[in-house]
């Protein structure tokens, strides 16, 4: 052990509470960015994941409307005039006619992991006199449940009796509630074109994502082409999951010249969700650093009451040859160690709270506790600030300790 | 040890010419007494030979190498080698042991292993009467034997020259007695150069040569 080490030690063993107190203030600051980063995260991971139980990657859709298609070829001569006024739309493809063959191309993808084909419509249901309207998913039920894990979203009955059963239909847990249907229930529902259908209640669905159970309802794919008289390949969208959602836009690129539909990566439409992650993220960064900084400021103070009770001392040491610098590395080394021994508790702390933190009951939506995650970066980036800060703060008031004119404080 | 045409000013609260001309010459082996009314820069004149006050005109030559014009650094490994003090107020580190106190100057030097300088500081703690409270905290032992070890911790490099600013200053009669006679056996046995200032007249009185400080000069003998 150097002569430096042994001061620095006996500096910091004699005064063993401002010890304490300057480790807890690290402790604190560290603990308190892990659990605010572990949270946040948490919470982007669960909004993410409560967003894509029913939205995908990425959507291959047909993109109707736009300005129809030129009636006349542009003027060929000087002489013609040329007048198409209220110009509409005749004829058009709804939906995707050919499914099959937009499945097969997205499974080629290495980066596509799922792929299933919708066919929504929007439909009303009726129950007694109440009448609301719904958005109808006809789904590929094993393929659906690949892709969305809906199975761990229903709350009540099985699934996969839509595929027994061309009558059934599961119901979003607000449309239930809105149209006063249990399970077992016959509901009416009529499509846009006047179709009328008698469909039996086998279960009931909760995203957690409110607008959705309040709409929607999903029968099987073949009874919902067949309520619009559809041929057996059509889809109104094939949808793709990829193995990193936030790659979707560069997925989405790669397979558009392949595709004669419009392919659109989750991003696109939904912009805000995109946004109120970052929010949150610099969120958490600012208020953990501030943290973090305020431990800083603690550590700072600390040692530079340290260094004024210490002037004397300083004095003497530097009286019987003791230099400059050893005098920085007498109090950095201080510094160090409280760093290091409150990020290291900080550490633990840290953990501990998010763990509890992660059993704290919280039955909102499909939550069942309060959402964390526990990411390594997040402790490794806990213990980098709190480094720097700590030495940072132990370097400013050890500078000054170096400075100290021995012939001043020595001769009183 | 020589210094030459030493010039030393003040300048708070307003320019003071604190020492004139200062040149004198120190042999090896000597004790001598540096004495003076207060305000005669009879201290000021300690502080600048012992390196740590730099803020001067003239030159400094203390064992044959010249001080004057070093670097800071430089200064306290030649102090920490060559200059042993002892100060009025003992300036022990409170917070460590007694033994530690000794030999923290040696440990700093790095010159000897750590057993050879726990034997030597244990050497110096018996010589000077204060052995059995080598483990104690400085701060709990009496003055007497805080200045005693404070002497010890002087004397653990073996410098050349030890340097005293009031050294019996705060001690009793009795303790002056020791003090003085601890100096005037290391000048006499181990030829090691003492300078001490003072207001003890019979400290003085007894030493080998008596340098004395009036308005910044010294007065020829």
């Amino acid at each position: 052990m150097s002569v430096n080490t042994k001061i620095s030690w006996v500096h910091l063993t004699s005064k063993v509470r401002q010890l304490i107190v300057a480790v807890l203030s690290v402790t604190f600051g560290i603990s308190m960015y892990i659990f605010m980063n572990s949270f946040m995260n948490g919470v982007n991971s669960a909004q993410t994941e409560i967003t894509f139980t029913s939205m995908a990657h990425i959507k291959v859709y047909n993109d109707l409307g736009g300005s129809p298609s030129k009636a006349f070829l542009l003027n060929s001569s000087d002489d013609t005039i040329r007048n198409v006024s209220n110009v509409k739309h005749i004829n058009y493809t709804e939906g995707i006619r050919n499914a099959d063959e937009v499945k097969q191309l997205l499974q080629k993808n290495t980066e596509i992991v799922a792929v299933t084909e919708q066919v929504n419509q929007n439909v009303f249901f009726r129950n007694g006199v109440t009448k609301i309207s719904s958005t109808l998913s006809g789904i590929d039920v094993t393929n659906e449940i690949q892709m969305f894990n809906s199975v761990q979203y229903m709350t009540e009955g099985d699934l996969y009796e839509l595929d027994r059963r061309s009558d059934a239909v599961v119901l979003g847990t607000g449309l239930a509630e809105k149209l006063n249907a249990a399970v077992g229930d016959n509901v009416m529902l009529s499509t846009s074109d006047g179709v009328n259908k008698i469909l039996k209640v086998i279960g009931l669905i909760q995203t957690g994502s409110g607008n959705v159970d309040k709409s929607r309802a999903m029968i099987s794919i073949n009874t919902a082409r067949q309520l619009l008289s559809k041929n057996k390949s059509y889809a109104t969208e094939v949808l793709a999951n990829i193995k990193n959602y936030n790659d979707a836009q560069i997925v989405a690129n790669t397979l558009r010249p392949y595709i004669s539909y419009k392919t659109e990566a989750w991003q696109e439409g939904n912009e805000q969700l995109e946004s109120a992650n970052i929010l949150r993220d610099t969120m958490a960064i600012t208020v953990s650093l501030t943290i973090l900084i305020v431990a800083g400021f603690g550590i700072y103070n600390i040692m530079s009451m340290t260094v004024n009770e210490k002037m004397r001392e300083i004095a003497i040491l530097k009286a019987i040859g003791f230099d400059g610098k050893d005098i920085v590395r007498i109090f950095l080394m201080q510094s160090i160690v409280i760093g290091f021994i409150g990020g290291f508790v900080g550490l633990l702390l840290g953990f501990s709270i998010t763990f509890i933190v992660d059993h704290i009951p919280f039955s909102i939506a499909s939550f069942d506790t309060l959402p964390v995650s526990y990411r390594p970066i997040d402790y490794i980036m806990a213990m980098v600030f709190g480094m720097i800060i700590t030495f940072i703060a132990g370097y400013i008031p050890a500078k000054k300790a170096s400075k100290v004119d021995p012939v001043e404080i020595l001769r009183g | 040890m020589s210094a030459k045409g030493i010039n030393k000013y003040f300048h708070e609260p307003e320019t003071f010419q604190v020492l004139k001309d200062v040149s004198f010459e120190i042999d090896r082996g000597e004790f001598v007494a540096i004495v003076g009314k207060s305000g005669s820069g009879k201290s000021t004149l300690l502080y600048l030979l012992s390196t740590m006050d730099t803020d001067y005109e003239g030159n400094i030559a203390i064992n044959g190498t010249t001080v004057t014009g070093l670097t800071q650094n430089q200064l306290s490994r030649f102090r920490n080698e060559h200059i042993g003090f002892v100060f009025q107020f003992h300036y022990l580190l409170p917070e460590f042991s007694v033994l530690d106190n000794v030999m923290l100057p040696a440990l700093k030097l790095g010159k000897k292993s750590k057993e050879e300088i726990e034997a030597k500081a244990m050497e110096l703690l018996t010589l000077l009467d204060v052995k059995g409270h080598e483990t104690k905290k400085a701060s709990k032992i009496s003055g007497g034997q805080q200045q005693r070890v404070a002497i010890a911790r002087a004397l653990i490099n073996e410098p050349a020259i030890i340097m005293g600013d009031e050294p019996t200053g705060n001690l009793d009669s009795k303790n002056t007695a020791i003090v003085f006679d601890i100096f005037r056996q290391l000048a006499k046995e181990r030829g090691q150069t003492i300078i001490a200032v003072t207001h003890d007249e019979e400290f003085a009185a007894n030493c080998d040569r008596i340098i004395e400080m009036v308005d910044g000069k010294i007065m020829p003998l």
